[in-house]
């Protein structure tokens, strides 16, 4: 090829990606490095733009620095940590929905058990419906017959239709899956509270019989659960350390998992914030001092965060289960009070302290049929059958089939999905509470996302929401720095 | 490929050119004006009457267009900024503030003494909301103040008296109550509530202002509601709301207009049918209430707690500074002034015309297809001159920024996690941080800070010794009127 074909080769090919390298720089680059810019300036809308002459201004670091003394940025730094509790929870939800989608394509001979159990579901709820005269609290009935429908529907199609249902969140536009739950969530006449509050009232039932039972019953046993996972938590990290499979970092954050709801839980009981955090600093010190004293036979792990991803992961499921132990103590002896008059379904979206589970079961319902399931059916259908077959001579378990060949050679997927499920989980939220809570109430619900918006665009701060927006920049990059430090990418690993 | 590509191409700049030639206003003869606006039969109507108008003064004849689809204050702001901002638009409270500071507004104060639409033609309680730091922005539409809504039908259905046209905070406490306890027995589902307000940071400036509290001082610059009185408001509204539910909180009343079957004018039906005893809202309600029947309307004013006042604003009409039409749109406020339209605004039952003087009219006191509105028409013509105060808007901080701390600060009271002493604390102390910030950023706002602290001094020397201020060194509307009322103002300047 002449040297005058090539140069017009590369022109035309130029040409081609002109559009594509014209959008990059106008709308990715360029406002990128502005907004890296302007987040050490003054900006602000109203007084610096095409009307005014006002000289914009070099800050330095001072947006940075009222943004660290800023309370609200805490508070809502705090709400992003927070919703992000459920991504755990959010990623096994996906798994285990493709899981029930590879197994119920696989198993088309259970057709008729499958249509004899929709039959009885049927029949009963359409009973229930009719004997009732369909009145509004038993819409949970009108729920088990689209149960019904669905599990039919399935398995005639092998799995078609669960793939369809499973997936249906990511073909609806948001605003408009937001709107829905927002009329699911009223707590007048929403389907949530409606199916919610028969129980409820049956639970009051209950709860007024054996008002000891939950005053003090309830409480003992999430006691000894909590103390049961420490116990567990606490030996694992000695056999780890030990066995020199987990370094001085790593020892660290799995004791830190376990102060952490302790200190929280102090709070709750109305323990000033100081002397919770001495409790949890003395039993942080006394289990470190306990575990790091210990001789190690094997010699010293090769790194100080040797098995700190793990750690990592496994915090981000104790955490909130010991949060949910804890509230189960603190709301357990008030619930004999509360059941005398009837415990009352939650105003979900205007209840400062139920907006936040609200969103997060939305969110959670919104991401387990999301494109993390997608990506777990790929990863499944990609597994070896022969790995199977072997551990089947060998005798192994469901159980042990799962753990041992699904879990790891599902390794990079998870890893692909936790990163971008972190990534997800910082930067989102904004839309969800701005068409469901408008961020409320009190702030609960407001992200650091939603902050950008306040100040960019509500009070036209744009250097000051640059900053934010970089910070919350900088979190992104540490977390997926961490992750791919951390997180076991290969199948190997 | 290459031809695809160079197709794709050519539709487009074809698609584009088709556009830019067929755009409505490019064959007119005459002026085309955009105007950001609602559109509904009085906007429409006041256009039409805008051309006989012209017509009638042998003006040149303009045409009008609505834009009903970027009311929103962002894309206002956002618009204007960038340069393609609509000629005409509807500027509401706190817009004046964002717009007027943004130089996207056009200075119409010497057009408008030339043409007779200067702040003197409109109420004298609405010049701060007029003019923004001493420039004249616009002319209101109408002037809007939020007086108590009685469906006399829902209190007789329960056997309870009606409240009395002045009120106490007590007697609000005691007759809803009363109200509560007899229209929700034990069981009852659907709640029924006592009264439903316009926004929360009206009834809060209202209750602070019943009792001689601003939010700001005489000079705005400082926020100063860490004080007893606004303790015992938030007192007050936790009890009301939480403890008595008398008020629905936000999200009650956003669940129940969410499980009416009328979105939009769900409040309206909700008073209609007795769901809520009373509405906070101005005069405009009515055109959301006539299409509901004749009801036994009755207005009376706020409670309080010895001030009698009621916050009083306007929706402004102001123009783009960049539009191309400046003569144009300056008719369109002089219009404004005019006859037939005030008398429009009587007539369709929107809020109180620009022009004082035709609240006498009988189209606005005694319209004769709507008697049950009479008692209404007499209470709004007499109570927005008399006790209406504008919101005092401290240059120093946004009001949007004010209202939003507020809000938070009411919910997390309303949630429990702050007492009242500490919502009344942390409103004024995060107030007061924003206005630290605007002194770091705006060189110029330091400066006027700088002297009005100097007068704030003076001011407080003379309540010290308890003598008369000068009106002139006040800057906040609430303690000009609160003084006058007080007797504690002088027009000599004592330095």
């Amino acid at each position: 090829m002449s040297y005058r074909s090539k140069s017009r080769s590369l022109l035309v090919g130029l040409m081609f990606l002109l559009p594509n390298i014209l959008g990059f720089l106008a709308f990715i680059l360029v406002p990128l490095v502005l907004s890296f810019v302007l987040s050490f300036t003054d900006w602000d809308v109203l007084r610096h733009n095409i009307f005014s002459d006002d000289p914009l201004r070099f800050t330095g670091l001072d947006n940075f620095v009222r943004l660290f003394t800023h309370p609200e940025f805490w508070q809502y730094l705090g709400n992003t940590f927070f919703m992000m509790l459920g991504l755990p929870f959010a990623i096994a939800g996906s798994l285990c929905a493709a899981l029930l989608l590879t197994r119920a394509s696989k198993k088309r001979h259970q057709v008729k058990p499958a249509l004899i159990i929709a039959t009885i579901i049927m029949v009963v709820c359409g009973l229930g419906l009719l004997s009732g005269g369909m009145p509004e609290h038993q819409v949970w009935l009108f729920f088990g017959i689209l149960a019904a429908m669905t599990l039919v529907a399935g398995v005639m199609t092998g799995g078609v239709v669960y793939r369809t249902l499973f997936y249906l969140p990511n073909f609806t536009a948001g605003v408009a899956t937001f709107v829905l739950w927002k009329k699911m969530y009223n707590p007048n006449t929403g389907p949530v509270n409606q199916a919610v509050a028969p129980v409820l009232d049956g639970f009051s039932a209950w709860v007024n019989s054996m008002p000891g039972l939950f005053a003090y019953g309830l409480p003992i046993l999430a006691g000894i659960f909590a103390i049961g996972i420490a116990w567990w938590q606490v030996r694992r990290l000695r056999i780890a350390w030990d066995l020199s499979e987990a370094g001085i970092v790593s020892i660290i954050a799995g004791i830190i998992s376990l102060l952490v709801p302790l200190g929280l839980c102090l709070t709750w009981f109305g323990v000033g914030p100081i002397i919770a955090l001495l409790v949890a600093a003395t039993c942080f010190l006394a289990i470190y001092l306990w575990l790091v004293n210990r001789p190690q036979p094997w010699g010293k792990p090769k790194t100080k965060d040797k098995g700190l991803g793990t750690e990592v992961a496994l915090a981000m499921v104790l955490i909130p289960v010991l949060l949910a132990v804890a509230a189960s103590l603190v709301v357990g002896p008030t619930l004999p009070a509360a059941a005398v008059t009837g415990i009352e379904a939650p105003d979900w979206l205007g209840n400062y302290y139920w907006a936040k589970p609200a969103l997060m079961i939305m969110g959670l319902w919104a991401a387990i049929g999301s494109n993390n399931m997608v990506l777990y059916l790929a990863g499944l259908s990609n597994i070896s059958p022969e790995l199977y077959e072997a551990a089947d001579m060998d005798g192994a378990t469901s159980s042990q089939r799962f753990w041992h060949i699904t879990w790891p050679q599902l390794a990079p997927v998870t890893f692909f999905i936790a990163i971008m499920s972190v990534i997800g989980g910082l930067q989102g939220g904004f839309e969800m509470a701005r068409v469901m809570t408008q961020g409320g109430p009190a702030g609960s619900t407001t992200t650091l996302g939603y902050f950008i918006f306040i100040e960019g665009f509500e009070t036209g701060r744009l250097g000051y929401a640059s900053a934010v927006a970089w910070v919350l920049f900088a979190l992104v990059f540490g977390l997926s720095v961490f992750n791919f430090r951390y997180g076991n990418r290969h199948v190997a690993d | 490929m290459k031809s695809v590509f160079l197709g794709i191409i050519i539709a487009l700049v074809a698609s584009s050119s088709l556009l830019y030639w067929t755009q409505p206003d490019r064959d007119s003869p005459i002026p085309v004006l955009y105007w950001i606006t609602q559109d509904d039969e009085v906007k429409r109507e006041t256009i039409v009457l805008f051309k006989e108008w012209l017509a009638e003064k042998n003006l040149p004849q303009v045409d009008i267009k609505i834009d009903n689809t970027n009311q929103g204050v962002m894309k206002k702001l956002t618009q204007g900024l960038a340069g393609v901002g609509s000629d005409i638009m509807d500027v509401y409270g706190n817009e004046i503030e964002l717009f007027g500071s943004s130089g996207m507004l056009m200075d119409v104060t010497e057009t408008a003494k030339e043409l007779g639409f200067s702040p003197d033609a409109t109420y004298p309680a609405l010049r701060s909301d007029v003019l923004h730091e001493g420039k004249q922005y616009g002319f209101p539409r109408n002037a809007a103040a939020a007086m108590y809504w009685i469906n006399k039908d829902t209190f007789a259905r329960y056997g309870i008296e009606e409240p009395p046209h002045r009120w106490t905070w007590d007697e609000f406490e005691r007759i809803g109550k009363q109200f509560v306890a007899a229209a929700n027995p034990p069981g009852t589902r659907d709640r029924i509530y006592f009264m439903k307000p316009a926004s929360s940071a009206v009834t809060m400036q209202e209750f602070r202002r019943g009792m001689g509290l601003s939010a700001y001082n005489e000079t705005m610059t400082e926020c100063i509601l860490d004080d007893p009185r606004s303790v015992e408001v938030y007192r007050r509204v936790y009890r009301w709301v939480i403890e008595l539910q008398l008020i629905p909180t936000i999200a009650d009343a956003s669940a129940m207009t969410a499980d009416s079957a009328i979105p939009g004018g769900a409040t309206f039906h909700l008073f209609a049918v007795g769901r809520y005893a009373m509405l906070n809202l101005p005069r405009w309600a009515l055109i959301r209430l006539r299409p509901l029947g004749k009801l036994p309307l009755r207005v009376i004013e706020p409670p309080n707690t010895g001030f009698s006042n009621i916050v009083f604003g306007c929706g402004l009409i102001s123009a783009y500074t960049n539009t191309k039409y400046p003569e144009e749109t300056a008719r369109f406020m002089q219009f404004l002034t005019s006859e037939s339209f005030n008398l429009l605004v009587a007539r369709s039952g929107d809020s109180l015309p620009p022009v004082p003087k035709y609240t006498q009219s009988e189209e606005f006191l005694r319209p004769p297809e709507h008697p049950e509105e009479w008692q209404a028409g007499e209470v709004f013509s007499s109570a927005a001159p008399e006790i209406g105060i504008p919101t005092s808007r401290s240059p120093f901080v946004q009001t949007t920024v004010f209202v939003r701390i507020e809000s938070q600060v009411q919910q997390s009271l309303l949630a429990g996690r702050l007492t009242p002493e500490e919502a009344a604390k942390t409103q004024a102390d995060r107030t007061n941080k924003e206005i630290l910030i605007t002194l770091t950023e705006d060189p110029k706002k330091k400066v006027l800070y700088a002297e009005l602290q100097e007068v704030q001094k003076k001011i407080d020397e003379l309540k010290a010794a308890n003598l008369p201020i000068p009106r002139e060194w006040i800057t906040n509307p609430f303690h000009l009127r609160y003084y006058e009322h007080k007797g504690m103002l002088t027009e000599e300047d004592a330095s």
